[in-house]
């Protein structure tokens, strides 16, 4: 998920919004205001601002994969996820649910409330519970800002690469600084992904049983995941991006340990997911 | 008239030589006649038919079912694209854990359509997800800030929520979050 964020980052010129990175040359007044912005991230981001990344994030991954056309499914899958949202920490923010028209097994959350999940990834699920298993963990994602604390760490560590270059290497500062930021990016794609990962699938069990479903069908979502051939196309982004799917449902058994058991027999409205998702 | 000469040619031609991506519904379906709900409903399909996909427009999908003879538009979201492995049908049947969908009975023995070695001899490819969000098409995307205002649209207010709960009968839970679990030393690969 991280990398399509890279791509997104750079196509939606969200770096833009969060560096500024001036047009003309660089010089380190710059780069020491570009350094107080990035202090600025996630310790003191207003809700606003987290909502306008957000929003920049989301409309590049529907630049890529549109809404699928169903006002009905789109409406069911705000439905489930709103209601698990206000179950959390963070019921306030302006929640959005969307299925976009991707056979790709994925599904993504970006700050301020926002949240996709591919039509691929919606067409393996059985139930509501599994439903809102999935929203529940990327619904944690946002509400532990974890795309706004990868940033946050990724560019503040180009920010001091960028700065003692800037102050060894006088020429074409702007160029170098852009390369930095880039990279930047990049290292966003890849690292501190393990540990959100895990969090967000604990943490979304707990959201399912505190919205009523049964917890354990995220296990199950992860279970029919883990049976497809890991060479799939359907599967490349989702499997570059988490720990591997076997990993995740041991550390979830083993966090869970019995503990929700008694939401088990929670709900999970087969009838009115199939409802929606058999018949337009 | 068009389609009823084109459905014509393609039972003369019969399925070797069909035209169109492969597909298998996953979901019992209604077939129209148009990609429009409100189109006339030709029959319906269900879950685990194979079928030809011929064109794609907006949500819909045209597909061709040579077992019932049925050309229609579905839902996107009722069919999946790629080649499909003879002898393996989708059913309802109960899975181990007594699902009685059917639906995660499929999905794993659909994982067995993705498998590039041991399904190839008749189908010749068993590619798919030929359709799926690739980083070429992210790096493609421009921002779609009217698809934004669109899916912002569907959001949902507590009126809303108040009635989805109480229909679904879903009871508020106190829960607290469980401890995370590090595991020292957890170093796995994860480039498989």
């Amino acid at each position: 998920m991280k990398r399509v964020f890279v791509k997104l980052l750079i196509r939606c010129g969200i770096l833009g919004l969060i560096v500024t990175v001036p047009a003309q040359a660089i010089d380190l007044g710059d780069l020491v205001d570009l350094g107080n912005k990035l202090v600025k991230i996630n310790s003191e981001v207003s809700v606003e601002e987290e909502i306008g990344i957000g929003g920049n994030l989301v409309s590049g991954l529907l630049g890529a994969a549109p809404l699928v056309d169903d006002d009905r499914l789109q409406r069911y899958v705000n439905d489930v996820g709103y209601w698990v949202a206000s179950r959390s920490a963070r019921p306030d923010l302006p929640w959005t649910f969307g299925v976009i028209d991707s056979q790709g097994i994925n599904a993504f959350a970006a700050p301020g409330g926002y949240v996709v999940i591919t039509l691929g990834l919606y067409n393996l699920l059985e139930n509501e519970a599994q439903l809102a298993g999935v929203l529940a963990h990327e619904i944690s994602h946002v509400v532990r800002k974890h795309h706004l604390e990868a940033l946050n760490k990724v560019l503040k560590r180009e920010f001091w690469t960028g700065l003692a270059v800037a102050a060894s290497d006088e020429s074409d500062n702007r160029r170098t600084l852009e390369t930095l930021v880039n990279s930047g990016v990049q290292l966003y794609a890849k690292g501190l992904d393990r540990d959100y990962e895990f969090e967000a699938d604990l943490r979304g069990v707990v959201l399912a049983a505190r919205a009523g479903y049964d917890p354990y069908a995220l296990l199950d979502v992860l279970t029919t995941i883990d049976s497809i051939n890991p060479d799939s196309a359907e599967l490349t982004v989702l499997i570059n991006t988490h720990p591997p799917t076997e990993e995740r449902l041991s550390r979830l058994a083993e966090g869970m340990d019995g503990r929700l058991d008694y939401y088990a027999s929670g709900q999970s409205n087969p009838k009115r997911f199939l409802e929606v998702a058999g018949t337009p | 008239m068009n389609r009823c000469l084109w459905m014509a040619a393609l039972l003369l031609l019969g399925p070797p030589l069909l035209a169109g991506e492969a597909g298998v519904i996953v979901r019992d379906a209604p077939v129209y006649a148009a990609a429009d709900s409100a189109a006339r409903q030709v029959g319906k399909i269900g879950a685990g038919t194979r079928v030809n996909i011929f064109s794609r427009q907006g949500g819909w999908e045209e597909i061709f079912a040579e077992q019932q003879n049925l050309v229609g538009w579905v839902r996107s979201y009722q069919v999946r694209g790629g080649e499909y492995a003879p002898g393996i049908e989708a059913d309802a049947e109960t899975d181990s854990r007594g699902f009685l969908s059917g639906l995660a009975a499929f999905s794993r023995k659909a994982s067995r359509f993705f498998s590039t070695s041991s399904q190839s001899s008749n189908s010749g490819t068993a590619t798919i997800g030929v359709r799926g969000l690739s980083e070429e098409e992210i790096n493609s995307a421009k921002p779609d800030l009217a698809e934004l205002r669109k899916m912002q649209g569907y959001a949902s207010n507590p009126q809303r929520m108040a009635r989805f709960q109480l229909e679904g009968q879903l009871s508020a839970n106190q829960v607290k979050h469980l401890k995370i679990v590090n595991k020292a030393g957890d170093k796995k690969s994860r480039d498989k």
